[in-house]
């Protein structure tokens, strides 16, 4: 893990601090610290402003635990847009040199893009490494890029079954186990109505599509080295995904209307989708915008491809990474790294509504027994955290996943409703050729 | 405001100063002063368009790849927008969008101009200012407005229909999108040509009209004879205008995108397809490529229509 990237022993004393300030994780370190320049504690002791980007829900209560306990640093909390709409602003603004933030939320399918094109700090050269064991092993997979750590993991979205309580009592349905009884149930739900649907795919979402075949044990994209990446949108985990929604989709079991729209989550809160399948960021969103009807929501675990499996996988998440624009490094790394690990942190943004992404958490009965209140009060945590410790490994994003994720819509979107894998397909091409021409060596397995 | 006391220094030395004999480094003097008027503009121009332009032109040059760094690539970049499927098809999509939308709603915009021109309405400044609110409107906005209207589940549309047993198509699918968006734009933007036209119309002499009223016109006669060919400069005009805006199209479409992302591709419009090259992409350079042949084909499609109403003008 501590590789060849500590070239001096100037590095190695700067890792002393850091490694306190992560491991101690109450005292400020500052102490110990001997004066260099990348010293991350001995930042926090200097007056510092940092901007700090990110959509995250709240963020503000636990950024204020910070300036508390650092008064030196003030951490301005911007919102520059969410996703997408925040990478092209970080990007354009690390290009030009300025206007960009010292601090930011990367979601983990756009970390790998970022930090090859040099627009983030390697953390490892202020003793992030050292964090690892802290956190669940898929969350650091994520940001551990190329010998490098590119972002401390903020939350994790592993994948859960939310279903409508209400609908599946009326019809008698229990909470299907495997995708073979999600069938079952999507055929009944018809049968109720026919305008209800067990659920929808979002023909724009690249990130839920993947997340689908990561669980059936697809493993589409794939780094070997610095430029060359393989690409296999028709593995037999992604075409068995793709058979299974292309079926239902026919059969107008499951709707393909665009997520997130005012009409899509009408359809959610009047009863027209039974279920959500969706990353345990969820509750928050269901209980701030469908309010009325959050209480008969429900979690369970998502479905199996083999009867008593426990496979998961992920879908969103963010972790908060340090561009390369930034006057202020040590600070902002240091941020990072306590807003991310300290205990006191995590818990705040747990209970803000994050999933975490520390093991330590995830193992604490306080957090595993309470009652989440976007479902009912149900204990929906022990459903995630198991979910959590199943996410299948392996599971890589492209060094131009953005990019990737863009064209999704324009090549899976229009076949969703006729036939996925011809989408997949198509989506392939469009993503080897711009891998082609960025200078990629692109290979299809 | 109020000076009462009579003013002091009324110089007496100013004619004698005007009287002055100018040193005779005349018209160069003269010429070179006009530039300092125009420096102003000159420095917000170059900065704000010049500059931009130039510097998009010289990145359409080069090729800033992931694996393999920035490259001077010559013409390449313009090759593979000559022949980039997908340019194309974005381009025969705007194209469509000129050819129909662009008639109707000027058509629109004239016949509102004419009948507020008339007299004959009630209220005429209701009417007007009726007409070009939408304008005001925020393009976003008009957009989301009526991409709910549009919606296939919910929308009013969908729901008058329901209430009234029609087959409402699905607006926002993939055959009749365009329409939709045209719809969209049309709201917009028919107040502010019929602005335009509306403004041509009040310039027309009144002793026209009494003269045509002497020789017995009526007012469909007044409008044909007199009124639209008075129009023509200020449709030629509001042409461009439109040839230049449906050419760019960009707003509406990308925001109806997140209401139908399987419908509206990231290269539904030459606009739409250079900012994602651009920044989902990273392609800045094959993007400024797109950019400089998309200005191309705008300013030869334009200046055709300008130059065929000139010649026109000319020869009446």
């Amino acid at each position: 893990m501590t590789r060849a990237s500590i070239p001096s022993r100037r590095r190695l004393l700067a890792l002393v601090p850091a490694a306190a300030l992560a491991l101690t994780l109450t005292a400020c370190g500052s102490d110990a610290a001997p004066v260099v320049s990348a010293d991350p504690s001995a930042a926090l002791d200097t007056e510092t402003t940092l901007t700090f980007w990110t959509w995250a829900p709240n963020i503000e209560k636990t950024v204020a635990l910070f300036e508390k306990k650092y008064p030196k640093v003030k951490v301005n909390v911007v919102n520059a847009g969410q996703s997408a709409a925040e990478y092209t602003k970080l990007q354009t603004a690390v290009k030009a040199g300025s206007g960009g933030p010292d601090v930011a939320q990367v979601e983990y399918f756009a970390l790998p893009e970022l930090a090859l094109s040099k627009r983030l700090v390697n953390l490892k050269e202020y003793g992030a490494a050292a964090l690892e064991p802290k956190f669940t092993a898929s969350a650091w997979s994520q940001v551990a890029v190329a010998d490098g750590v590119y972002a401390v993991p903020q939350d994790t979205g592993p994948m859960a079954m939310f279903y409508n309580k209400k609908i599946l009592d009326e019809l008698k349905i229990e909470p299907p186990k495997t995708w073979a009884e999600f069938e079952t149930a999507a055929v009944k739900i018809k049968e109720s109505d026919p305008k209800r649907f067990i659920t929808s795919i979002d023909p724009g979402d690249a990130g839920g599509v993947d997340s689908l075949i990561w669980q059936a044990g697809g493993r589409p994209f794939q780094q070997k080295d610095a430029s060359s990446v393989s690409v296999n949108l028709q593995d037999p985990g992604a075409k068995k995904a793709a058979d299974m929604w292309t079926s239902l989709i026919n059969r107008k079991l499951v709707d393909t209307a665009p997520g997130w729209t005012n009409e899509w989550w009408q359809s959610m809160g009047s009863g027209q989708y039974a279920m959500w399948i969706i990353g345990a960021w969820a509750p928050g969103n269901i209980g701030s915008t469908i309010p009325e009807t959050a209480k008969d929501w429900r979690a369970a675990p998502i479905p199996q491809w083999n009867a008593g499996d426990t496979v998961s996988s992920e879908n969103g998440g963010s972790a908060v990474a340090v561009p390369t624009s930034s006057k202020n490094k040590a600070a902002a790394a240091a941020f990072a790294i306590w807003l991310n690990s300290d205990p006191e942190a995590v818990r705040s943004l747990s209970a803000n509504g994050l999933f975490p992404a520390t093991t330590e958490l995830l193992k604490d009965p306080a957090f595993l027994d309470q009652p989440v209140a976007g479902l009912g009060g149900q204990k929906a945590n022990q459903v995630f955290a198991d979910s959590s410790a199943g996410v299948g490994k392996g599971w890589q994003y492209l060094p131009y996943q953005l990019y990737a994720n863009s064209v999704f819509k324009d090549t899976v979107g229009p076949n969703i409703s006729t036939d996925i894998n011809t989408g997949l397909t198509a989506w392939q091409k469009r993503i080897t050729d711009y891998g082609n021409q960025q200078g990629f060596k692109v290979t299809a397995p | 405001m109020s000076t009462t006391h009579p003013p002091a220094q009324s110089t007496p030395a100013r004619p004698t100063s005007r009287s002055r004999p100018v040193p005779r480094s005349g018209r160069i003097g003269h010429g070179s002063f006009g530039y300092v008027f125009f420096a102003p503009f000159l420095v917000v121009f170059v900065i704000g368009i010049a500059a931009p332009l130039g510097y998009a032109a010289y990145l359409s040059f080069f090729q800033d790849r992931l694996v393999g760094g920035n490259v001077f690539v010559g013409f390449d970049n313009y090759t593979r927008a000559l022949g980039d499927e997908l340019f194309r098809a974005g381009l025969w999509r705007v194209t469509l969008f000129l050819l129909v939308q662009v008639p109707v709603m000027l058509a629109l915009a004239l016949l509102a101009a004419l009948a507020i021109d008339s007299g004959r309405l009630r209220w005429p400044a209701l009417f007007r200012i009726g007409i070009f609110v939408p304008y005001a409107v925020p393009a976003v906005v008009a957009s989301l407005m009526w991409g709910y209207l549009y919606g296939d589940r919910f929308g009013l549309i969908r729901q008058i229909g329901d209430a009234l047993h029609v087959d409402v198509p699905r607006l926002l699918s993939e055959s009749w999108m365009l329409a939709s968006i045209g719809n969209v734009v049309t709201w917009e933007f028919v107040g502010y040509n019929m602005l335009i036209l509306y403004a041509a119309l009040r310039t027309v002499p009144q002793e026209l009209y009494e003269a045509a009223e002497v020789d017995g016109a009526g007012e469909l006669r007044k409008a044909w004879s007199i009124k639209l060919p008075a129009l023509r400069p200020a449709l030629a005009l509001a042409t461009v205008f439109s040839i230049i805006g449906t050419f760019q199209l960009f707003n509406e479409p990308n925001v109806m995108q997140s209401l139908a992302p399987d419908v509206i591709s990231t290269s539904y419009t030459p606009n739409m397809y250079a900012f994602n090259l651009a920044f989902n992409g990273q392609q800045f350079n094959y993007s400024a490529a797109v950019a400089v042949v998309l200005g191309g084909v705008t300013a030869v499609v334009a200046y055709a229509v300008q130059a065929r109403s000139m010649r026109k003008e000319q020869s009446l």
